[in-house]
């Protein structure tokens, strides 16, 4: 019975995606159950869209810059929280449980175009805004996961170790916390990574012309063939996939 | 160097607890173990030496030198934890010579000498081995290498053997004595294994509610305790209250002992103090302290067997220990029983 639940859930999750690749290699696909034709025309014109090409580029641009922001930001704040909350009730502690794994993208976006689209901050469009935007949307991700390995490594018996053999407390952070945060952060980082290159909302709203993201992109693919779009979509797809499996490769090394 | 306590006091924040004019003195080269029940404060006196806890009143000296206002990494003290505390990301070897790296000594050198100390600890062969790899013994011998490693004034053992199963603690309590002994460390033992403080300290400080009890060698805490708590804290006892009736005799209620009563007063309040093992079992009918009853519970020890004697009007069972136990009577020398005044 659970057996017959799990396969037709699978299924339910599967076909999607399914039609996705059935469709982006189909010629021509319109009102009726299947596509029609095979060719593999959709991701020549892709590849020789420059827009596309573009945006593919400013994706990876925005992922990478919000990967290193966050980087910086993250360990230093997941570490002083993680110190700050250990006495139940700090501040810190409240810090920890308030903040938010998801900020609703539309809110943020929408807050940024009032505050950005002023004479005194005419920011709105540009490509640090943009990446601002990403940063603060993934970061709550990064932290936490920072957080919860922090958690299983209680290094504070290790950096008292540390301190009587002679480490100053940078030491004790560089030569044994960071260390041993290495796993975390890159599978953080790469859920970073994935979650900024399918961001749709905040981009959507931040981007302007000459930046769009692939996915502010790809809603424009779905007024032209099904097919192209189909192919489009199946290339954010191969990016996912290639986010997870770097992902589970670092988790398993840990 | 010698390691010195002068009237230390501390206390925690918003409690009563931690400790109270505490002064041990531990000379260059001794063991001194600090044992007590737990809350006794003898791992915050521990922390206090280490520097993980500040804020204390009174001196700690190292070598002389007051070790106040210096922070834990300046203190050269070696430390060993319960938890072992060896770092997961770097290898045996890299463990050990992890101080020696933090003073700049040369890759080549620290490396020899981490090997050499691991020798010593009977884990040579285990260098490239990542730390996961080592039981919880091993994994203390290299915590007690890395330690040494940096040729610390003073050692701290933090309850080195508490996460250990009974079986290796034997052993390594050996080792960890030979290896004080071999490198002359001035260390400061703190257990609640009083088997362990017994065994391996040159002397032993007895904590009780952050108060220093008694500061003796092993046998002197054991056969001249100085007052009740630390005679119960310390091996078994059968313990008698009673008031010095004469010279050299001690009325206990229920019978007259004959005993060394030393410079006290007649009608002086004492406790009379008798190990298990000095209850003679059946004694001949005119053997002094003799105390006809029935043996109650027993409990066979391999060795011997540890039971209760019941004597009619004593406040409590005798606790005795003998090979065999008594059928009707126990006797007790006189000079086996010590006086507590409180």
């Amino acid at each position: 019975m659970v057996r017959g639940v799990s396969l037709v859930y699978g299924i339910y999750l599967l076909l999607p995606i399914v039609l996705l690749l059935v469709g982006s290699v189909g010629q021509s696909w319109t009102n009726s159950l299947l596509p029609s034709g095979f060719t593999g025309q959709w991701y020549v014109d892709l590849w020789q869209d420059g827009s596309f090409r573009r945006a593919f580029v400013n994706s990876l641009v925005v992922a990478g810059a919000t990967c290193v922001i966050d980087l910086l930001l993250a360990v230093p704040l997941a570490y002083s929280l993680y110190h700050g909350a250990r006495r139940r009730g700090s501040l810190a502690a409240r810090i920890v449980s308030v903040m938010p794994v998801a900020v609703p993208t539309i809110t943020l976006g929408f807050g940024y175009m009032i505050v950005f689209n002023t004479d005194l901050m005419p920011w709105l469009g540009s490509m640090p805004l943009l990446i601002a935007a990403h940063v603060i949307h993934t970061l709550p991700y990064l932290t936490h996961t920072l957080l919860a390995d922090l958690r299983h490594l209680q290094p504070e018996k290790l950096e008292q170790a540390a301190a009587t053999l002679g480490a100053s407390g940078w030491q004790q952070f560089a030569g044994v916390v960071l260390p041993n945060l290495r796993h975390s952060m890159v599978s953080g980082l790469v859920m970073v990574a994935a979650i900024s290159v399918g961001e749709f909302n905040l981009s959507n709203l931040l981007v302007s012309f000459q930046n769009r993201t692939y996915p502010v992109v790809l809603l424009q693919a779905f007024y032209g063939a099904t097919g192209f779009a189909c192919a489009a979509t199946v290339i954010l797809l191969l990016l996912a996939c290639a986010s997870a499996l770097i992902s589970s490769r670092a988790f398993r090394h840990a | 160097m010698s390691l010195i306590l002068d009237h230390v006091s501390y206390t925690y924040p918003g409690t009563a607890h931690g400790l109270h004019d505490v002064s041990i003195d531990v000379k260059r080269g001794e063991l001194v173990a600090v044992i007590g029940p737990s809350g006794s404060g003898k791992s915050t006196l521990l922390k206090l030496v280490s520097g993980l806890s500040t804020g204390h009143s009174g001196r700690i000296a190292l070598g002389g030198e007051d070790l106040s206002g210096k922070p834990v990494h300046q203190r050269e003290l070696g430390m060993v934890f319960q938890s072992y505390a060896l770092f997961p990301h770097l290898s045996v070897l890299d463990n050990v010579a992890y101080g020696l790296k933090l003073r700049k000594v040369a890759t080549v050198e620290r490396r020899r000498r981490a090997q050499e100390l691991l020798e010593t600890v009977g884990l040579g062969s285990y260098a490239a081995s990542a730390v996961t790899q080592l039981s919880g013994g091993q994994q203390q011998r290299v915590a007690l290498a890395r330690a040494l490693a940096i040729d610390p004034k003073a050692l701290l053992l933090d309850e080195p053997l508490a996460a250990l199963d009974a079986g290796i603690r034997g052993h390594l309590r050996d080792q960890i004595r030979q290896l004080q002994q071999r490198f002359g460390a001035t260390t400061l033992l703190v257990t609640h294994d009083q088997e362990e403080a017994l065994t391996m300290a040159d002397r032993v400080a007895v904590l009780k509610d952050g108060r220093l009890l008694q500061l003796a060698t092993p046998r002197d805490i054991y056969t001249r305790p100085a007052t009740r708590a630390v005679a119960e804290f310390v091996g078994l006892s059968t313990l008698l209250p009673g008031r010095v009736s004469a010279p050299d005799r001690v009325d206990v209620g229920f019978a007259e002992l004959k005993t060394a009563t030393g410079a006290r007063s007649i009608g002086q309040a004492v406790i009379a103090l008798i190990r298990p093992e000095h209850m003679q079992p059946d004694p001949a009918s005119d053997a002094v302290n003799r105390f006809v009853g029935t043996a109650g519970q027993q409990r066979y020890l391999g060795s011997v067997v540890r039971y209760d004697f019941l004597v009619p009007g004593a406040p409590h069972r005798f606790l005795a220990e003998s090979p065999v136990p008594a059928v009707a009577a126990v006797g007790i020398a006189p000079e086996h029983i010590h006086l507590l005044d409180e």
